[in-house]
């Protein structure tokens, strides 16, 4: 009797659970012909704008801006005009995935977005991939190395990978005792592991290895322990707040120990909150960063570069982010997803996703553009394009990452971030896990 | 273990700052009944009001009384013209509580659209280091620490010595009754505000000292030990929050020598249970337990 209620019971609970799924697989299936908007055309820059990673969305949203600038002045997509909104994930799952959701329901005409971080990537990714919204994430996570959603895309290196070149740059400066201190949230500790194994296994040591809890008014007993490990390096990754009391409390009780960090480490928060704690000079002498690599010149670097320097109030103090690598990625994605859609012709994301591959697709006798406008008009003309961004050229392999090579740049007195060293991609492969 | 009298010296640091912010913290609500969770933003807010100062030209340690300043006027306006407005209509504990918090996220988002998100640091030297056996203190650091004994001491004479301080006791212990008896408790829970406040204010720009920079939610984030130190000591108790401060900063710190900086927080809040379950109200409280009994 017992096992025939079970069975019922089981039966009934099975019954519903494919109802259910049949319910939530049939709202999400992508309809034969594509929607018709009216309108104006959103992205999002889905990013936290506030907690400990509140500097990843304004960097972020710096990319969107200038982009639909350069859209709309060349009379914007199909008829549509785009703007950008952002979208503040607080760098937390927990807040992520409501703000996803939310995001999803309520947003008139999304139909794209750039993010998530790796704070809230594992989280989101999947609600943003089953509601078919193409998304360029800046995610480092390693776990997106061989992502199998379709409409997640990755034009930046992951953080093992930084890890790598920054063990590979530490050694060849000559150190060989390294201390690793991240902070303990998710973004940082992506770096760790592979900075460890490929600090080992070029011959260096790790000397200690400190997870920091984040936003701790005294780090001075991690310190003496990081100073009694008599560490000629440090790598760090961590909130402003945090690595600034960690290494004024550093130079406090020791001295300055050379610092290698990850690109976090080089956006302004962060520079203005551990400049202001140790002194620029004291920066300027001790530190060098990991950052994606990207020449910040030729022709599409110039329309972003402008683009950007004339958003006016919608980006503040924009020249920062004229070098910044996420930032121009940033730009490359809307573009990118533009000109499918222009491809495609539609805005429908459920259609031109599969169109962003081939705008940056390196075919024979494809014509090499550079804006958003030089592909808009060779679109129209039936040429098959190439488009090479902001951030440089873009070759997706089949898990749709386009990743590349590091460079290590310093930070001089005068602000300016100069270029200390390049770590090729075949290098960084060769140590990474 | 050769890092462990070192790591007692950084904990009395952190234990000075937690003991100025947690009396604070404290006294409000053995005063006034208002478990103020805006406390950490108001410590913020004070940061700034010092920073303003301080980037005028004035003297850090000056800067530190505009801050205590501040916070002492900011708090007594916060209770007279928001709390009080609530106590009045008979809003209970944890009403209130809801509304600290709201209060506490205000703030925290003018801070933010007034200052822009980005990161402060005061114009101001740490001094020469002083070795004390293994231990190693700025003078900047020191001064802290004194500021902290002259701060505990000026609570224990007002507490102990002076009308108002007997008045605030007795506020604190039945304010029907000290009313009855003729105390003006309007009057003295006005004071308790400026001179929890006060504490506040030194609190904030010690802390900021202490991490060499800060944004706006640097105040909100050292809340959580701040309650973990009065709730340790007995909330209401300005002694037992002295103590749970010193409980806190100091196994924090130890518990990052001896066992990992990832354990920091949990071994200072393992304490705290703890000593909890062992004896509820707190290490010193009796104010908590007829507070339990009135609400």
């Amino acid at each position: 009797m017992i096992d025939r209620l079970a069975t019922s019971k089981l039966h009934a609970s099975l019954a519903a659970g494919a109802l259910l799924i049949l319910a939530a697989c049939g709202s999400n299936t992508p309809s034969a012909t594509p929607k018709t908007y009216t309108g104006t055309l959103t992205f999002a820059s889905f990013n936290p704008f506030t907690g400990p990673d509140a500097s990843f969305g304004p960097e972020m949203a710096a990319g969107c801006i200038p982009a639909a600038k350069t859209i709309n002045d060349a009379g914007g997509v199909l008829g549509h005009q785009v703007q950008c909104v952002a979208v503040d994930t607080r760098g937390d799952p927990a807040d992520a995935v409501p703000a996803a959701q939310k995001m999803i329901a309520t947003t008139q005409n999304l139909v794209g977005m750039n993010g998530p971080s790796s704070d809230e990537a594992l989280a989101t990714v999947p609600i943003i991939d089953r509601a078919h919204l193409p998304m360029f994430a800046d995610s480092g996570q390693a776990a997106f190395d061989k992502s199998t959603y379709k409409y997640f895309y990755r034009l930046t290196p992951p953080d093992d990978a930084a890890g790598v070149a920054m063990a590979i740059y530490a050694y060849n400066k000559g150190y060989r005792r390294g201390a690793a201190v991240f902070g303990n949230d998710l973004s940082s500790q992506g770096n760790v592991p592979n900075l460890l194994s490929a600090f080992v296994k070029l011959g260096g040591q790790i000397v200690v290895n400190q997870t920091l809890t984040l936003d701790q008014s005294s780090y001075r007993t991690e310190v003496t322990a990081l100073v009694a490990a008599t560490p000629d390096v440090i790598f760090t990754e961590a909130d402003p707040q945090t690595d600034a009391a960690y290494l004024s409390q550093l130079q406090q009780l020791h001295g300055m120990i050379p610092v290698v960090g990850t690109q976090p480490t080089v956006q302004p928060p962060w520079i203005k909150a551990v400049s202001g704690a140790i002194g620029r000079s004291t920066l300027s002498q001790n530190f060098a960063a990991a950052q994606p690599y990207s020449t910040s010149q030729g022709p599409a670097w110039e329309v972003y570069n402008t683009a950007l320097l004339a958003s006016g109030s919608a980006v503040p103090q924009p020249d920062q982010w004229s070098q910044d690598p996420y930032t121009e990625t940033d730009y490359d994605a809307i573009i990118m997803m533009a000109l499918a859609m222009l491809e495609a012709k539609t805005p429908d994301p459920s259609f031109y996703n599969a169109f962003i591959p081939k705008v940056v697709g390196n075919a024979a006798g494809a014509t090499e553009v550079h804006s958003y406008k030089e592909g808009m008009d060779a679109i129209a003309a039936g040429k098959t394009i190439n488009y090479v961004g902001a951030g440089g050229p873009v070759a997706f392999d089949q898990y749709q990452n386009s990743t590349g090579a590091f460079e290590l740049i310093g930070y001089a007195a005068n602000g300016s971030n100069p270029q200390l060293a390049v770590v090729s991609a075949s290098d960084i492969a060769k140590l990474r896990q | 273990m050769d890092q462990l009298i070192p790591a007692f010296g950084f904990g009395l640091i952190t234990a000075s700052i937690l003991a100025i912010a947690a009396v604070g913290f404290t006294l409000q609500f053995s005063v006034t009944n208002i478990l103020n969770l805006a406390y950490g933003d108001i410590m913020t807010a004070c940061a700034f009001a010092a920073y303003l100062a301080n980037h005028a030209g004035v003297n850090i340690w000056i800067s530190l009384i505009v801050g205590a300043l501040f916070g002492a006027v900011f708090s007594m306006l916060l209770n007279r013209f928001v709390y009080f407005g609530f106590v009045r209509r008979g809003t209970r504990l944890f009403g209130m509580i809801i509304v600290t918090i709201a209060v506490s996220l205000i703030i925290q988002n003018l801070l933010l659209a007034i200052f822009r998100p980005t990161f402060f640091s005061y114009t101001a030297s740490q001094g020469p280091s002083y070795h004390v056996g293994s231990m190693v203190f700025t003078a900047s650091q020191l001064a802290i620490m004194g500021i902290a004994v002259v701060a505990m001491v000026c609570v224990h004479l007002l507490l102990t010595q002076t009308q108002l301080g007997k008045a605030m006791r007795a506020t604190a212990t039945n304010p029907g009754l000290a009313r009855s008896s003729g105390i003006a408790t309007d009057q003295v829970i006005d004071a308790a505000w400026l001179v929890s406040g006060a504490l506040c204010g030194i609190a904030g720009v010690a802390l900021v000292l202490n991490t060499a920079t800060f944004s706006e939610t640097t105040g909100a984030a050292f809340l959580v030990p701040i309650i973990a130190a009065a709730v340790l000591g007995g909330i209401g108790q300005p002694y037992g929050a002295m103590l749970g401060a010193l409980t806190i900063g100091i196994a924090g710190e130890v518990a990052a020598a001896l066992i990992s900086p990832s354990y920091k927080d949990v071994v200072a809040f393992v304490i705290l249970i703890v000593v909890l379950l062992v004896r509820p109200q707190g290490i010193l409280s009796e104010i908590a337990a007829a507070k339990e009994v009135a609400a």
